[in-house]
């Protein structure tokens, strides 16, 4: 059956009725009604109804069809024809038509599922067959078929059209589209790199970008102008449930432009990106200093769709006759706290001082919290004798308070220690009294970051990186206060408290480069070193240029509202930066290591648990952690010899049976109770009787790592 | 010469009530009995009391049996070197004694000492609180001189276990001689016997004209696959039991290797003391299986569902089997000499069918296993007493 009629289930419709068509896809489900066979056929577009009637159909197409099962990819010929009035299904789209089957070819089979596709009930109103979750590990090692599934489809097609909406906005602009290389050297971006090894040059490395940076900055002095990449990145860094060890960025530099420009054009990409998934964001978007996004909300990227913003009243106590409050302000502390509205029917004296108090304040690292109540025109609290009037009164200013509102103060003779609890404290707070509106989306830009960060030895860090231009250039690089008082010309963009990207204006002049090095303690030697090809190619007529990078996971994740990154990738990494599907990471042939010089440059000791590899015995005895004695070895080879010969016989007979596990059916009984509680042997203590080492009511055990 | 037993029940026993009143009842030190060593015959377990009771022993408590003591065992169970098993009842300490069967030990051993040994159907008794080294094969068997006593005892401990994730929820079937129709047609493997050396065939020729007079009409039967039960038992076994020992890692019992400086160390040493040749070979088999040729786990998997299909068949045409008595183990040996014996009686484990072993079917002749279908144990025990009956007859 040639596929060059073939038209497409989804867009069927029923001004098709009367027309014959060509069809091809998956069965998604099938009923069999004793002579007349109904299939759901799937494909990319969508999905229609088939029927196989005897009246229509051969007698071999019927005989075929009745052989169909789940996920048989098929092609179908037919015509189209309204459903008799009743046996529509709104379940999917072309639910008022179905295709009369006159032809059916299988183009492949398919084994049982490990898991069921098909989430569309074939008749309207009854239940879909997916009814259990589908784990994500058993989805990602079928990926390929997770991704025949409806959600998955849809996520990726959305993706596809975000990524088009981008390229066309930025073409527009006047910004070209270049690859920048995978192999190339390490860059200063603070992960750790994937590194390859040169097969051509022994003991040397290419890293994976981390990001594009140089290459960027090296097309604006190319004269490029306006650059842009949907660029994989690749980062090494430690687990974390929302990362991927590789992600796709959107990377974007322009020349001879300023914050400004740069603000607009992102503004008005995100507007169109979002647009895509039916969202409006309004324009401009807010901006908040760094400053003040850290003195009140606590974070760098404050989540902006609730307020419980922080108010700094330590100027209420100067003279207090509280002696916490005095002593804290007297070594330089600060007091601050949050006005949690209309919530002191759910914040009770006893959530407050016994669980807040006592257990969640001090678990965000906090010393201490002091909470007061609105009721009936006053202030109350468990120290409020403590207080005078005029204190109360001012507090009540400041807050403006109403009935009904709560306030939660935290004072810390650290100033950094007060906003990070409150911080903490604010989204928690947001999230247990529901205070976080749904379908609502903030964004803003967070700018005037400092350029630097104090390290411990008394010296600075770039916060960012080192091309980051600073708010100004007149700076002492030896005055390290003034250093630390400098702002960047970076910014980022934020939503919801999601940090979606960020950029800088970066440093063009190479005397202030120079300088900025100068003020990280490293000389032209160690410069030249690390940046050398870099920092040359300023000496040739750098233009002014800054850019950003937008991380485009994580953009459309929100944009889709999936509960995580994974779910808009083809083929992601699961938790463990690993995929289920290929098996990657995995060990290679130590041939293949020797060839890379990996085994000489490993040092004089090969790395653990090769060595053990070259021997049957050796490597079947680490894996399994069992010492061999070497008189033991002659008995173990042969045993070994003998399941040799075993798994060549087993090879040989085995039939095409499912495998027998067990002999019984199995029981699948849950342990009594419906509770988790400690053993009553781990409580008295007898589970350790027989131990070969305890320490303090616990097995004693070698150290985990080495 | 070591002990028959490795620990005896020093507590006076006070008068019982109940199905097996005053019985004496001796098992291995792989059933977990509070306070009794329990080491399974193994330094991975050195040292170790337990500290519940087995659900065997629970129910053999409750129904007035008095445990008498556990006898010396092969480390884990796994053949019958050191082992002692059978030898309380053969010398009137015991009136049964419980002894695990992986793949036809309780059978041997029953034969050792010339009495009745009998191994229940899989997913009757529960393994909860035994030290078991292969999940899916291995069965507490019952060795006694009287099929009533080994009746009785499997009557007490059979039945769904809430303490046994694995067991089934299928009530136990009556074992009394009246609920079963008793067989007549008793089926011999043309395969199994076969595979006799010429020195047996005599001995097993003379045990199936016993069953002729006791009665039963016998008939040839082929099983092409038969030969492939200890490829089977070998391949899951070796498996199953690399996955079982792993809980053998010095931390929460067992003997520690001294100085290890980390973990992997620590596993390394510990267990290299830990385990006897021979079980290690077994568990590097399994190992193995697991991480150099995987393909062969569903394989063996594959071929034992056709067998236990092909048992099922063959017992639809007759009521019971009969098949050779496993042979006896050398007294060392490697791993291949020590499974050698129970080519003949893996079966059974692979299977999970009831398998009666008799130490003779005939007056001077030589043992013979009898197997029924799962859970057929009543018609295979009835059919047993027969037969015994016919010997104490002559």
């Amino acid at each position: 059956m040639p596929f060059s009629q073939r038209v497409f289930c989804g867009e069927l419709t029923p001004g098709d009725a009367g027309r014959s068509v060509q069809l091809a896809g998956w069965v998604d489900a099938f009923r069999d009604h004793g002579g007349l066979l109904f299939i759901h056929l799937r494909d990319r577009s969508g999905i229609i109804q088939v029927v196989f009637s005897p009246e229509i159909a051969s007698a071999g197409v019927c005989r075929r069809a009745a052989g169909l099962r789940a996920e048989y990819c098929i092609a179908v010929t037919g015509e189209i024809r309204k459903r008799l009035e009743g046996t529509e299904n709104p379940g999917i789209e072309t639910g008022e038509i179905e295709v009369m089957a006159s032809g059916l070819t299988v183009l492949s089979e398919s084994d049982t599922l490990p898991f069921v596709l098909s989430d569309k009930a074939m008749t309207a109103g009854a239940p879909s067959a997916r009814r259990e979750a589908v784990s994500e590990e058993l989805r990602l090692e079928y990926r390929y078929l997770d991704l025949r599934r409806a959600p998955m489809r849809d996520n990726l097609i959305a993706r596809h059209r975000i990524f088009q909406c981008v390229r066309r906005f930025l073409d527009s602009r006047g910004f070209i589209e270049i690859e920048t290389p995978i192999l190339t050297m390490s860059t200063p971006e603070g992960a750790r790199d994937y590194l390859v090894p040169s097969r051509v040059h022994p003991g040397n490395f290419y890293a994976l970008p981390q990001s594009p940076q140089l290459f960027k900055q090296l097309l604006m002095i190319g004269g490029m102008e306006r650059y842009f990449q949907l660029a994989r990145c690749f980062r090494d860094e430690d687990l974390r449930p929302n990362r991927q060890p590789e992600f796709t960025q959107l990377d974007l530099e322009a020349s001879f432009v300023d914050e400004e420009f740069l603000y607009g054009l992102i503004e008005e990409l995100t507007v169109e990106m979002f647009a895509v998934g039916g969202i409006e964001l309004p324009r401009p978007f807010p901006r908040m200093t760094y400053e003040e996004a850290m003195e009140t909300t606590g974070s760098d990227r404050p989540d902006l769709r609730f307020g419980l913003r922080f108010v700094d009243v330590t100027d209420v106590f100067p003279g207090t006759g509280y002696a916490i409050f005095r002593r804290i302000i007297d070594a330089g502390g600060s007091i601050k706290g949050i006005n949690v509205r209309g919530q002191s029917g759910r914040l009770s004296k006893n959530v407050l001082q016994n669980e807040y108090a006592k257990e969640v304040v001090p678990s965000f690292g906090g010393r201490g919290m002091t909470w007061m109540r609105a009721e009936g025109g006053r202030l109350d609290s468990n120290i409020v004798q403590f207080f005078k009037a005029e204190e109360l009164d001012a507090l009540r200013r400041k807050f403006e308070v109403a009935d009904g509102d709560v306030l939660i103060l935290i004072a810390d003779a650290s100033p950094r220690a007060v906003t990070s609890v409150l911080g903490q404290l604010r989204l928690h707070l947001a999230e247990r009294l529901g205070l976080i509106p749904e379908g609502v989306f903030s964004p803003v830009w967070i700018t005037e970051f400092p350029l630097f960060e104090a390290t411990g030895d008394g010296g600075v860090t770039s916060s960012h990186h080192p091309f980051t231009a600073p708010d100004r250039t007149d700076f002492d690089p030896k005055n390290v206060e003034e250093l630390l008082s400098l702002r960047s010309r970076a910014y980022d963009l934020v939503m919801n408290g999601e940090e979606l990207g960020g950029g800088s204006i970066r440093i063009s002049d190479r005397d202030l480069q120079r300088k900025i090095f100068a003020a990280l303690g490293l000389d032209d030697r160690e410069t030249r070193e690390k940046f050398g090809f870099f920092l040359r190619a300023f000496d040739f007529g750098a233009p002014p240029h800054g850019g950003l990078a937008l991380g485009m996971d994580r953009t459309v994740s929100m944009i889709l509202g999936t509960p995580s990154i994974r779910e808009v990738i083809a083929f992601p990494k699961n938790r463990s930066a690993a995929c289920p599907m290929t098996g990657a990471p995995a060990q290679v042939k130590r041939e293949q290591l020797a060839e890379l010089g990996l085994l000489a440059s490993a040092g004089t000791e090969p790395m653990r648990g090769t060595r053990e590899r070259e021997n049957l015995v050796d490597r079947l005895s680490w894996v399994a952690r069992i010492g061999v004695d070497a008189d033991e070895r002659p008995a173990v080879e042969e045993a070994l010899a003998w399941a040799e010969e075993m798994a060549a016989a087993s090879a040989r007979h085995a039939g095409m049976e499912e495998p027998v596990h067990t002999v019984a059916p199995v029981a699948n009984r849950m342990r009594p109770g419906d509770e988790a509680r400690r053993s009553e042997l781990a409580e008295t203590g007898k589970l350790l009787e027989s131990a070969p080492e305890v320490k303090e009511g616990y097995f004693k055990v070698a150290a985990i790592l080495e | 010469m070591d002990s028959v037993f490795v620990h005896r029940n020093q507590e006076s026993a006070p008068p019982s009530k109940g199905a097996l009143a005053g019985l004496r009842v001796a098992i291995q030190p792989n059933i977990s009995v509070v306070g009794w060593p329990t080491e399974a015959g193994s330094r991975a377990l050195a040292r170790y009391r337990a500290v519940e009771d087995a659900t065997v022993v629970r129910r053999l408590r409750a129904a007035g049996a008095r445990l008498c003591g556990s006898t010396r065992m092969s480390e884990f169970g796994f053949g019958l070197k050191g082992s002692r098993a059978g030898e309380s009842v053969a010398g009137r300490e015991a009136d049964a004694e419980l002894v695990l069967d992986l793949m036809g030990e309780c059978r041997a051993a029953g034969l050792r000492v010339g009495v009745c040994a009998y191994k229940p159907s899989y997913g009757l008794v529960s393994r909860q609180g035994i030290v078991g080294l292969i999940p899916s094969m291995e069965c507490c068997g019952i060795v006694s001189e009287s099929l009533d006593v080994v009746r009785r005892v499997l009557a007490t401990i059979a039945g769904p276990d809430e303490f046994d994730f694995s067991l089934p929820e299928e009530p136990p079937p009556d074992f009394a001689p009246a609920a079963c129709r008793p067989a007549s047609t008793v089926g011999v493997l043309a395969e199994a016997r076969a595979a006799l050396p010429e020195a047996e065939k005599t001995v097993f020729e003379s045990a199936l004209e016993g069953l002729e007079r006791a009665g039963f009409s016998l008939r040839e039967l082929t099983l092409p696959d038969f030969p492939l039960f200890p490829l089977v038992h070998g391949i899951v076994g070796s498996v199953e039991a690399s996955s079982s020992a792993g809980r053998y890692d010095s931390v929460r019992y067992g003997l520690r290797a001294p100085g290890a400086g980390n973990w992997n160390d620590m596993y390394l040493a510990s267990r290299r003391e830990a385990f006897g040749t021979v079980v290690k070979s077994y568990l590097l088999q399994g190992a193995f299986f697991q991480f150099e040729r995987f393909a062969s786990y569903e394989d063996a998997c594959r071929i034992r569902a056709r067998l236990i299909s092909g048992m099922d068949l063959l017992l639809g045409q007759v009521d019971l089997l009969a098949l050779p008595a496993p042979g006896s183990e050398p007294s060392d040996g490697r791993l291949r000499e020590v499974c050698a014996p129970y080519a003949g009686a893996m079966f059974a484990n692979v299977t999970g069918q009831p398998v009666l072993c008799l130490p003779a079917a005939a007056p001077g002749g030589g043992g013979i296993q009898l197997a029924g279908a799962r859970r057929g144990d009543a018609r295979v025990l009835e059919a047993g007493e027969r037969i015994m009956n016919l010997l104490r007859r002559d």
